[in-house]
């Protein structure tokens, strides 16, 4: 077989791919309406992830800490939290919905959150807010248990199923994006509208490209309401597109309330949007619609320009987000590249059973790595040690690798705060294949330019 | 006390005495917030932990040093590559950091044998590194690892890598101060005097609470060099580990930030007699005063004067064209510790600017006593301030520009602010001559900036200007100056390059103590 999908053999992490768990909740909390989440540990888990997020979005929004100090490591921080949420709702009435995301810190020292929101609901807010909606929903995430995608998952579980309720039957679609930018979920919006069908989308963050405003008026917030959390139990069926971030949920309303699920693919790439148009059309009895067959026709025309010309046979490495990563990749071999080196910066048993990754294995006809639990001085070590790369395709916090082995680089996925506006630009959709592939292009172009290597090419195209 | 109740923390009593406005004949013993107390949870502070004070912001500017952090990856991860502590050794702390990467079956289990293997592995990774920060998290401080006796361990079976230890958890303390205090005190306890230094000067300091954001140690390197002066170890931005292990043989301790790295200057002092003087690398006038004190130390008066009469005549005007044009411009300096005295007066001196507000983040009351002897009257000063706080001093004060973190700067920017990141800086270096008239440099393009203008206008209401197809900084700025000054051939903008730290470093040979290049 010349696909291999194994662990990283060090024990530790050099450079990571991911952050931990509470971060991917807080990425998930960002993306509903009145809701501001209390991180439960110390000040940094929330200091720094507000700073990464921040830095890639460009943008500000709220997120607390229970500031968990020394006494409470000792003798339990419950009183923490506690005082965090009336804090919280004093001072901001328009706050609805609390998440409280756990950490390290108070996964060991064993704090029962869910026993102190219990508390709270029969003490706190039925006494001091009695004529308040105030949600207050505990979301598990230590630290040393999977990663941030896992978190962000976890996170839209626990959303989904503190509010789905079942009432009448909606025709709505729900729609959960899974760790995407604003520009993906402006694109998914609409090749919906394109075929006019209504969808609850989790998260709906496109706000937070939001603008400058003269009257001093805008703010960024994720736009996902309680209403729509609680009618994901009446649609007539669930997407998500992505398999590790919103997949449980999926499965969880299928099982609860049996709204039917489809879980994936990711819609990179022209074939995978074309099966994520197909599901639409199956669980909606929708037609794809003649504008839609136009955008593709647009997409394939500009793809065709540079496939087999310039990207063909192209050898790249790929790491981030698993669902992100995988999608990337099969959109790789449809150009005609090759991606040789993955890098999935987590060990999800899941991805071993993982379809694309199955034919990824069965199908590729090159020496392709597929590393789990990897991080980004596997990508350096191999490149040391004679990887010859084209490209490489992932976030910011790699951008060391590529300057220092003089490796073009497109940045796509999560943290990308050393390139402008990567946010905007969606990497779903025909939109997306279209930016992705272009920008491929010219990273490649510049490159080229930049190291005199048959630049004159471009002379006549 | 004056104190200062914001509308937003009107429900929140233990706020009220954490804010001021000093009025007219106000100084600190009838004007000063409380200070460094524990933070109020859900107030949404601006704090961090103590993990990172200690490794983030004064571990890891050590350069040629594994920086290990024992837990989860997501302390390592968060607190990477979101500082410009840049070294003259191609950046290898930026570029590398490591984690232990601990799972749930360690927590269970315990971590100590898997922080073994990843000490050994991480030297193996990166054969030239021989030194190692290890910092303790809150899950392996709450598991209770014996990190020290780990690293011993390994001493002793690898002759050749040392390995220093820093347990600093991130719940240790109301903010990343605790974490200052913690490594300063481990260091001194556990690696100043195992290293003996080579003395190549009758003079010799070490450099102390100085991270070289963008380049500014290198900056005060250079005058320091100019003068004759061996310096030992800087503590810590572009620092070396055995530069540092060899601190007890300075003569003087130089220090910049007290409010993170005095506690190691009087243990010093203490423990090896070594005296602190205090200085300041902001401002020319702070600035000359401090190359005077460290001369009259020494007897080089003479030296610290030939410097500060060529880098003055050199800047001066340049410093003075931009004072000129911000005149009364209201700021906001709003930094983490210690900027908030290091700037308040020089920036009122040097610059004209009218400082409306200081806060700090972690800064002590001491730091609080500065800033308020330092800032004028009407100067609003808040400790620990948070998001509703800040957005409404903000648009109480209606400053002219704000000097704060990254973040915070995006919350500014909506409400048509600018800002400046006083934290990592825009484009620095901001310390020496040169460096500060940068930062002035900085303020007025961030002040006079066209677009600035443009996102104030309503289109849909206001008259849209249709007179011209461009502005300029310099067109906004001059508009009401007088015209002697507009057409002074004595005052001039900046004429440095994008890069002085690059022409420094091929100026000075990169800098490494005699006993850290005796060791390679």
């Amino acid at each position: 077989m010349n696909c291999e999908l194994k662990p990283k053999d060090r024990i530790g992490t050099i450079n990571p791919i991911f952050t931990c768990q509470p971060c991917g909740a807080q990425y998930a909390s960002i993306g509903i309406e009145d809701c501001i989440g209390i991180v439960h540990g110390g000040q940094g888990c929330v200091m720094f992830v507000r700073l990464l997020i921040s830095q890639h979005l460009k943008e500000s929004f709220e997120i607390a800490s229970s500031s968990v100090h020394e006494d409470g490591a000792v003798f339990g921080a419950l009183d923490r939290v506690e005082e965090a949420v009336d804090v919280l709702l004093m001072r901001y009435p328009n706050v609805k919905v609390v998440p409280i995301i756990t950490t390290c810190s108070t996964e060991v020292i064993g704090d029962d959150v869910d026993g102190v929101v219990t508390k709270l609901q029969d003490e706190l807010l039925s006494v001091k807010y009695p004529d308040r909606e105030v949600h207050l929903i505990p979301i598990h995430t230590p630290s040393f248990v999977g990663s941030m995608v896992t978190g962000y998952d976890v996170a839209v579980r626990d959303f989904v199923k503190y509010f789905s309720k079942k009432d009448k039957p909606s025709f709505k679609l729900n729609l959960i994006t899974g760790w995407v930018n604003p520009g993906d979920v402006k694109e998914l919006k609409h090749l919906l509208a394109e075929m006019q069908v209504d969808a609850t989308v989790l998260f709906e963050i496109e706000s937070f490209d939001s603008p400058l405003m003269p009257d001093k008026s805008a703010v960024s917030h994720g736009s996902t309401t309680i209403q729509d959390l609680v009618g994901t139990a009446d649609a007539q069926g669930t997407i998500a597109l992505n398999r590790y971030e919103g997949g449980q949920a999926a499965k969880w309303l299928q099982t609860r309330w049996d709204v039917p699920a489809i879980i994936g693919p990711t819609p990179i790439g022209i074939r995978n949007t074309d099966t994520f148009l197909r599901n639409v059309k199956e669980m909606t009895g929708k037609p794809i619609p003649e504008s839609l067959v136009r955008e593709r026709g647009i997409a394939i025309d500009a793809i065709t320009d540079l496939a087999h010309m310039f990207l063909a046979d192209k050898r790249v490495a790929i790491y981030g987000n698993p669902d992100l990563v995988i999608g990337l990749a099969e959109f790789c071999l449809d150009l005609e590249m090759k991606p040789k080196l993955l890098l999935l910066g987590d060990e999800n048993a899941g991805y071993a059973d993982d379809p694309r990754i199955a034919a990824l294995k069965e199908n590729v006809d090159y020496p392709m790595e597929i590393v789990t639990n990897a991080d980004l001085f596997e990508l350096e070590d191999r490149i040391k040690n004679g990887l010859e790369l084209d490209l490489i395709l992932g976030h910011s916090k790699g951008r060391f690798v590529a300057i220092d082995n003089n490796i073009p680089m497109l940045r796509v996925g999560f943290p990308t705060y050393d390139r402008a506006g990567m946010y905007r630009h969606p990497v779903v959709g025909y939109a997306g294949a279209t930016w992705l592939a272009e920008q491929m292009a010219n990273v490649i172009f510049t490159d080229m330019e930049y190291k005199k290597n048959k630049e004159w090419i471009l002379n006549v195209w | 006390m004056p104190y200062h109740e914001f509308d937003c923390s009107k429900c929140l009593p233990e706020r009220q005495k954490h804010a001021v406005v000093k009025g007219a004949g106000d100084n600190l013993t009838t004007a000063l917030p409380l200070g460094y107390l524990n933070t109020i949870p859900g107030s949404i502070s601006e704090r961090g932990c103590a993990y990172c004070g200690a490794k983030h912001v004064i571990g890891t500017p050590m350069k040629d040093v594994i920086h290990m952090s024992h837990g989860p990856v997501g302390c390592t991860y968060d607190t990477w590559q979101t500082k410009r502590y840049i070294s003259d050794n191609n950046n290898f702390q930026l570029k590398y950091t490591f984690a232990t990467d601990v799972r749930e079956k360690h927590i269970v289990f315990g971590a100590e044998a898997m922080l073994k293997q990843n000490i050994i592995e991480a030297f193996k990774a990166c054969p030239d590194i021989k030194r190692m920060t290890i910092y303790q998290t809150c899950a392996t401080a709450l598991i209770g690892d014996d990190i020290n006796a780990v690293a011993q361990e390994v001493m002793d079976e690898m002759p050749d890598v040392d390995i220093f230890v820093c347990n600093s958890p991130g719940f240790g303390g109301p903010s990343q101060s605790g974490g200052h205090h913690k490594i300063n005190i481990a260091w001194i306890n556990d690696k100043v005097g195992t290293v003996e230094p080579e003395i190549t000067s009758d003079y010799v300091i070490n450099y102390v609470g100085e991270y070289n954001i963008q380049g500014d140690q290198e900056v005060m390197l250079d005058y320091f060099t100019r003068m004759g002066i061996q310096v030992l170890s800087t503590f810590t931005g572009n620092g070396t580990y055995d530069g540092l292990r060899a601190m007890h043989r300075a003569h003087l301790n130089v220090l910049e930030c007290a409010r993170s790295a005095e506690y190691i200057c009087n243990e010093l002092r203490a423990r090896y007699g070594i005296p602190r003087l205090d200085i300041d690398g902001f401002g020319f006038e702070p600035l000359a005063q401090s190359l005077r004190k460290i001369g009259m130390f020494f007897g080089i008066e003479d030296r610290a004067e030939a410097i500060i009469a060529e880098e003055t005549a050199r800047w001066k005007p340049e410093l003075d064209w931009y004072k000129e044009r911000l005149k009364g411009k209201k700021v906001c300096l709003w930094p983490g510790g210690s900027k908030l005295w290091h700037w308040a007066h020089a920036i009122e001196e040097e610059m004209g600017v009218k400082v409306v507000s200081v806060y700090t983040k972690f800064g002590h009351q001491g730091d609080m006593e500065k800033g308020i002897a330092r800032c004028g009257e009407d100067a609003l000063a808040i400790d620990d301030p948070n998001e509703l706080e800040g957005l409404e001093a903000m648009e109480r004060l209606k400053p002219d520009v704000i000097f704060t973190g990254k973040r915070p700067g995006e919350v500014a920017k909506k409400i048509g602010v600018p800002y400046l990141n006083a934290h990592a800086y825009h484009n620095g270096p901001w310390k020496g001559w040169e460096g500060w008239v940068r930062f002035a440099r900085d303020i007025y393009n961030a002040i006079y900036s066209p677009i600035h203008q443009l996102a104030l206008v309503d289109i849909s209401k206001d008259e849209i200007a249709t007179d011209r197809g461009f502005l300029t900084q310099r067109l906004l700025s001059d508009r009401t100056l007088a015209e002697e000054i507009r057409t002074s051939t004595r005052l001039r903008e900046y004429t440095g390059t994008y890069d002085p730290i690059a022409a420094l470093r091929k100026k000075n040979p990169p800098y490494f103590t005699p006993m850290a290049a005796a060791a390679e």
